[in-house]
């Protein structure tokens, strides 16, 4: 996937000049989120099923635009398919493992808060209160790359298992 | 000093040292070896481990691009002392991160090649793809020296030659002590027979130690040496028994002769005065009454005469004969051409006739009475004997043989019969009829005598009515003689 992107990234670097920046960070955020599912392990009752898909999840406006169909498409994590599936309301929402919370969702994210524990799903935002408000990974820029802020609580509350390969790179929230 | 001469004490240490050496080296070498292929490839393995510890512990720093994470755990091959060079690479091939931080940049490849651990040139080089669930996120390489071999081998190395070198003094050590067990006996022995034969003393025995094949030498040899006492004896006893037989028998002999020259000497003095008589008287009445006397009777008186002369001769022969034994031989220098011309001279009258042909006669020493008896004797029988030819012809000659002087008085006359070649020298024995050819039979004796006592020899080589040659040798000292 990266092999594919990055070929793209710099043709269109080339050839849009007024390229706008955002879109950048939001290619190597849907990367992530693919990543992320390589790092976490979600219960049995997730993924009941070898071949029961992964589904990733985008709350709200599309930031990403076409790239994270061009990663997640074909791809599969320990033979669950990866889908992508996009909501525009909390209540459309029925299995999704990753779910990336717009800055406008917020609010429906912190109402949902117990079903998203109970149906073990892993919340990632990028707004600067994401973790207080119940988020379990947030994703900020510092020093020109992307790092990682990820609550511990949360995620045992979801039953999700992260990596502590992943958890080395974050900074840990454990309140 | 070849291989049979070393001493069997250096012989045996040698061969124990040898074996145990030759043993032990291709043991150490066999385990050096086996060590040297398992530990590279433990060596491989272990590196091959880290690798792949390292790379799984840098999938998420990879995939979620933290080069501060990839940095840490690539610090952790600061523990392995012999990892020179690692680097992570992303799937586009670019190099990550790299450890360690002082590195420059030409020592990581640009790119890396398919997977694997190997040894190439002097390094061990490790190509590890970083994996996490299937996934492809980047490769690993690492380099690491041999470090750890050459040292393993070193290590090995003091070990081994330690190992050998104590193993060497043990086996000196313990090979010394007991090859006195083989070496003493036997060198013992050695002494023992040297000692023998040094003193001849056959009454000295060697020691004998145990039961093996040395003692049954040693055994063999006393015996031996029992047997060439006993032998000795013997021999001794034997040797003084014939020592004394031997003077026995030569006095035995001694008086014989001395009796029996003393006797014939006598005897020829006793017959000669009645001879002497005979002869006188006879001559007497022929001067005085032979006017007086017949024919007949005169005739008689002659042959009275001729045989009492004839006797005379007898006598005188065996007189000389008697007295060559009692006499020294002197040994002067001979000049043997002016005594064969003295002989010449003396028997002129008879040798008118007959053609002599003197050839080089050779200077010798001995007694010059005696060999003028022997060269008379020797000429006057060739004169004799050839008479009868039409052209009597005698030779007188010598040649040199064998570091002697041979000297030859040839003729041409009647010769001999070879068949009795053993009465040739004998005392009175005649080959010829006394009607044919005069003579007393004591000549040819007497030439014997005295080339035997001059340790000469005397042959002859004869053919009946061709004539005879008689030799006779005598030392050769030309050189003294001038």
């Amino acid at each position: 996937m990266y092999r594919e992107v990055l070929p793209l990234l710099l043709a269109s670097a080339f050839f849009c000049s007024a390229q706008n920046p955002i879109s950048k960070e939001y290619q190597v955020k849907a990367a992530f989120l693919f990543n992320f599912t390589q790092f976490v392990e979600w219960p049995q009752n997730a993924l009941l099923n070898d071949d029961t898909p992964l589904v990733v999840g985008v709350l709200g406006e599309n930031p990403f635009g076409s790239y994270l169909e061009e990663i997640i498409n074909n791809e599969t994590v320990e033979s669950h398919p990866l889908t992508i599936q996009y909501y525009s309301e909390v209540s459309a929402i029925e299995n999704c493992h990753i779910l990336f919370v717009g800055a406008d969702k917020m609010e429906e994210m912190e109402l949902m808060s117990d079903s998203f524990k109970s149906k073990n799903v892993l919340t990632v935002g990028d707004t600067d209160d994401f973790i207080y408000r119940g988020g379990v990974i947030r994703l900020f820029i510092e020093k020109g790359k992307i790092q990682l802020q990820i609550n511990i609580k949360a995620a045992k509350a979801s039953e999700l298992k992260i990596s502590s390969k992943l958890l080395r790179l974050a900074q840990i929230e454990k309140s | 000093m070849g291989l049979a001469d070393i001493p069997i004490k250096r012989k045996l240490l040698r061969a124990i040292l040898l074996t145990s050496g030759a043993v032990l080296l291709i043991t150490c070498s066999a385990f050096f070896t086996y060590e040297l292929v398992t530990f590279r490839q433990s060596t491989l393995s272990q590196l091959s481990i880290i690798g792949e510890i390292i790379a799984d512990n840098s999938t998420a720093a990879l995939a979620f691009n933290s080069t501060s994470d990839a940095l840490e755990v690539l610090a952790s091959l600061k523990a392995h002392p012999h990892i020179e060079a690692a680097g992570i690479y992303d799937n586009e091939g670019e190099l990550f991160a790299y450890y360690p931080q002082e590195l420059k940049g030409s020592n990581l490849p640009d790119s890396v090649g398919r997977g694997g651990y190997r040894f190439i040139d002097s390094y061990l080089i490790g190509i590890q793809p970083i994996i996490n669930k299937g996934n492809r996120l980047g490769t690993l390489f690492l380099r690491s020296n041999t470090g750890a071999i050459t040292e393993r081998l070193k290590l090995y190395g003091y070990i081994v030659l330690i190992v050998i070198l104590v193993s060497v003094l043990v086996a000196f050590i313990l090979s010394r002590k007991m090859q006195g067990a083989i070496t003493k006996p036997i060198g013992e022995l050695a002494n023992t027979a040297r000692a023998i034969s040094d003193r001849k003393d056959y009454t000295v025995r060697a020691t004998k130690f145990g039961n093996d094949e040395v003692g049954e030498l040693t055994t063999a040899f006393n015996q031996m040496l029992d047997e060439i006492q006993v032998q000795n004896k013997a021999i001794k006893s034997f040797n003084s028994d014939l020592e004394d037989r031997i003077e026995e028998r030569t006095s035995e002999m001694e008086m014989a002769n001395k009796e029996l020259e003393a006797f014939t000497y006598s005897v020829s003095h006793d017959l000669r005065a009645p001879l002497r008589s005979v002869i006188g008287y006879s001559m007497i009445v022929l001067e005085d009454y032979s006017n007086k006397l017949e024919d007949e009777a005169v005739q008689y008186l002659n042959i009275i005469i001729s045989n009492a002369k004839r006797m005379g001769q007898l006598i005188d022969d065996l007189l000389a004969f008697s007295k060559i034994g009692k006499r020294e031989v002197s040994k002067i220098p001979l000049n043997m051409e002016m005594i064969t011309t003295e002989v010449l001279e003396e028997i002129k009258d008879v040798s008118k006739q007959v053609d002599i042909n003197i050839n080089e006669m050779l200077k010798t020493k001995g007694d010059k009475s005696m060999i003028k008896q022997v060269m008379t004797n020797l000429v006057s029988n060739a004169l004799k004997y050839s008479m009868k030819e039409k052209e009597p012809k005698i030779e007188v000659g010598s040649y040199h043989l064998n570091g002697d002087n041979i000297y030859y008085v040839k003729d041409n006359g009647v010769g001999f019969d070879m068949q009795y070649y053993d009465k040739l020298f004998g005392v009175f024995e005649r080959l010829h009829n006394h009607g044919d050819f005069e003579g007393t039979g004591v000549g040819l004796a007497l030439v014997h005598r005295i080339i035997t006592k001059h340790e000469g020899r005397v042959w002859a080589e004869a053919e009946v009515n061709n004539g005879a040659t008689f030799y006779f040798s005598l030392p050769s000292n030309s050189k003294e003689i001038e």
